[in-house]
């Protein structure tokens, strides 16, 4: 796609005579060079990991956030400009807490998931000479895990605000690795610790460090627990038993 | 002053409410629903029609009666009805029972320094197949009850519901106890009975009734069966289904 | 951010409900509202006309009005209509305020020629102008500037018959026979006597007779009311408003009565 590469790739708002918006494919290109993202979905709920690239010893790895709450029963896992995807699950966050006080229920994980894909191309936008609301395409795409009355369900967005269902999901730079391995593991009757395993495996064959308890980070939704971010102690005793 | 002019200066101001009179009612059941209302509605001592529904069906399991002033009532149900269009888009699946009355506390509430002067009685089957009924204040209060009776023979109805729903000031037979929930013709009766009394006792009640009930799913429709009047507006005999019986009341 | 995607290509003023307090349905508005002071609304109708009468008969529906404007008590002009055509198939009578009558009058014609000038195929029934004049009287009523009128509205739609009434308020009802003001209380229990059991067996001959006689009743009764007065019919064939046309009335029983004024016995 880089071969042409034109005047047409400037404007946010420009189709290419191909049809083609440059803005939104090239910051689809930006998750590739964020950390690598995988999401498993099960009957017994839905397993998010994500790699931390500590890149200094100094660097405090418990810092490094890429795993969000965006309600008690959804959670959310990113990768890319992850600074991007603060507006995201706010809007996501906002948009939940508005839903349970306005139909006293939860917010379906679809909904979810819709609301925020209804911000990925609101880019360049601006009425009456106004700044427009964004200047760019978001550049972070996001693994939406959550339950709902459907049941467990794992959501894939990313920056063209395109979003799609998956059983299972890897995004980042090791993604396409990754994705051919969840293809060959992954099966429909899996348990919830099967999941934590191979999520934790799957991130350990694409990433160059060694795969402890301090770059990683596990999270999960549950109907019973709802969403939470598994504390270290958890973490190591999947990390050993893996 | 005895001259004729004031003494201050005078200010008059338009009113923007009215009363039309009427009465809903609607009573739970263990799985079923039934809610009601005249049709009725006048201003002052004018009848102004017969027929002016005052139950409206919302959803396949959801009946909203409005009271008060006609105006405000038409609209406020004109807007749930499209609040619950959008959400049908937006979450690809019809409001529960429940979600519906909280929209309605947030809908009547928004407009609490000009409310929409209307009682409202939200009836129907929640998402555990339980009848259930919700009553309102004009703006936004709201409980889930067994009965409630609202509009102008609120204080001829309720009390009669208290003594035949909630049995108050009734004892049982020893070794006996009261049911929490009556059969569905038990209701009915009480129901037909209300408006018949209270159209006799009070001048803004009467000409029609429009009974609404919504049987849970799987519910049995045997004892509709010798009902009179009766009219189905469900679609699927699968499901909750639900029904209106239309009856007269005396028109004087 | 703003996350009410219903103000999303808005013009915003990120002063207002920056915490976003609105619930999502009240789209938060930058404009001034009703609690803006310092503006003189209608308190009270000036000009005004009093009852109109309608039945549902055989073929359509029928309107009477007279055709006075009452200034307080006195009978300023004996030559208003307020029975306004619109479109082909409807018809609305006013009482009450009629400059505020002659206002909705212009807003009906240019609906009418908007919708003509579509050329889709579609034109405005009474159904649909009612519903109009409601939501406009009701969002009036809810600026506290009301539109100082009781309207009936009477036409034919689909072959059926429609007669419908909408006030100040908003508030709207529908019946086989209406009567707006005095003619509420003095002429509808004659046109419900006479129309309720059943409209479909009322000739034209016989509704034009049933409102003449209420016109008479309400003649002798009403004191703002007028011996000159109009009927338009709506059939499947149109609209029609007649010319103007005389009360033949017999006052001969005022001789009799005793116990006012000066007769005292």
């Amino acid at each position: 796609m880089f071969l042409t590469r034109s005047e047409y790739d400037r404007g946010v708002n420009t189709f290419s005579p191909e049809g083609r918006l440059f803005q939104v494919e090239y910051a689809i290109e930006a998750i590739k060079l964020g950390s690598t993202t995988v999401g498993v979905k099960t009957p017994e709920g839905v397993v998010l990991a994500v790699e931390k690239r500590v890149q200094s010893p100094l660097l405090e790895s418990s810092s490094i956030e890429k795993i969000m709450e965006i309600d008690t029963h959804l959670g959310c896992a990113m990768s890319g400009l992850t600074a991007d995807a603060r507006t995201m699950i706010d809007h996501a966050r906002v948009t939940s807490q508005n839903h349970a006080f306005t139909y006293d229920e939860r917010i379906k994980v679809e909904s979810a998931t819709q609301a925020v894909c209804d911000l990925a191309l609101r880019f360049g936008e601006s009425v009456h000479d106004e700044d427009a609301m964004m200047s760019r395409p978001f550049g972070v795409a996001l693994l939406i895990a959550g339950i709902d009355e459907l049941g467990p369900q794992l959501f894939h967005t990313d920056p063209s605000g395109t979003f799609v269902r998956y059983e299972a999901k890897a995004i980042g730079s090791g993604s396409e690795a990754a994705q051919s391995e969840l293809q060959d593991k992954w099966h429909s009757q899996m348990t919830l610790r099967e999941a934590q395993i191979l999520t934790l495996r799957v991130l350990k064959q694409v990433m160059e460090e060694k795969l402890d308890h301090h770059n990683v980070q596990l999270a999960q939704v549950t109907p019973q627990a709802g969403f939470e971010i598994l504390d270290e102690v958890r973490l190591k005793e999947i990390v050993d038993a893996m | 002053m005895p001259d004729g002019s004031y003494e201050r200066p005078q200010q008059r101001q338009f009113n923007p409410y009215s009363e039309n009179g009427g009465t809903i009612l609607a009573i739970a059941g263990a799985d079923f629903s039934v809610i009601a209302g005249d049709t009725r509605q006048s201003e002052g001592y004018s009848i102004q029609t017969r027929y002016a529904p005052k139950v409206f069906r919302l959803t396949e399991r959801a009946v909203l009666a409005v009271n008060g002033f006609a105006a405000d009532g038409n609209m406020f149900v004109k807007k749930v009805k499209q609040r619950l269009e959008w959400y049908r888009h937006a979450h690809a699946k019809d409001m529960p029972l429940r979600a519906i009355a909280r929209l309605i506390q947030t809908m009547l509430y928004a407009q609490r320094f000009f409310p929409y002067y209307v009682y409202n009685i939200l009836g129907g089957i929640e998402e555990d197949g339980t009848g259930a009924v919700y009553s309102f204040d004009p703006v936004g209060s709201y409980e889930r009850e067994a009965c409630r009776a609202a509009g102008a023979a609120q204080s001829l109805v309720q009390p009669f519901l208290d003594n035949q729903i909630y049995f108050k000031n009734q004892t049982p037979a020893p070794g006996a106890s009261h049911p929490t929930h009556l059969p569905l013709p038990d209701v009915l009766s009480i129901v037909i009975d209300s408006f018949t009394s209270a159209t006799e006792r009070h001048i803004e009640v009467g000409d029609g009734l429009e009974i609404y009930v919504v049987l849970a799913k799987g519910r049995s429709t045997q004892e509709l069966a010798s009902i009179g009047g009766l009219q189905e507006l469900s679609t699927r005999a699968e499901g909750d289904r639900m029904f209106v019986i239309r009856r007269d009341l005396k028109k004087d | 951010m703003d996350h009410f995607p219903t103000n999303w290509g808005r013009p915003r003023n990120e002063l207002y409900d920056q915490y976003n307090t609105f619930p999502l349905h009240q789209r938060p508005t930058n404009h001034t509202d009703t609690f803006t002071d310092g503006v003189q609304r209608t308190q009270q109708p000036i000009v005004t006309g009093t009852s109109v009468l309608a039945i549902q008969y055989k073929d359509g529906v029928m309107m009477a009005a007279d055709n006075l404007a009452s200034y307080g008590s006195l009978a300023r002009f004996r030559d208003i209509t307020r029975l306004h055509a619109v479109g082909t198939s409807t018809i609305v009578g006013a009482s009450g305020d009629m400059s505020d009558f002659q206002y909705l009058q212009r807003v009906l014609d240019e609906i009418v020629t908007d919708e003509f000038t579509a050329g889709d195929g579609n034109s405005l029934g009474p159904a649909e102008v009612h519903e109009f004049l409601a939501r406009r009287m009701y969002a009036r009523r809810s600026k506290m500037n009301p539109l100082w009128n009781a309207l009936l509205v009477g036409g034919i739609q689909n072959g059926k018959r429609f007669l419908a009434f909408v006030d100040l308020l908003g508030t709207t009802y529908s019946a086989s026979s209406l009567a707006t003001g005095y003619g509420a209380h003095i002429a509808l229990p004659i046109l419900r006597q006479d129309v309720d059991p059943n409209p479909d067996a009322i000739t034209e001959e016989a509704a034009r007779e049933i409102l003449r006689k209420c016109m008479r009743v309400l003649y002798y009764r009403d004191a703002r009311s007028l011996d000159k007065y109009q009927i338009a019919t709506v059939t499947s064939a149109g609209v029609s408003i007649s010319e103007a046309q005389k009360l033949d009335t017999n006052w001969d029983f005022a001789e009799k009565i005793r116990g006012y004024g000066s007769q005292t016995q």
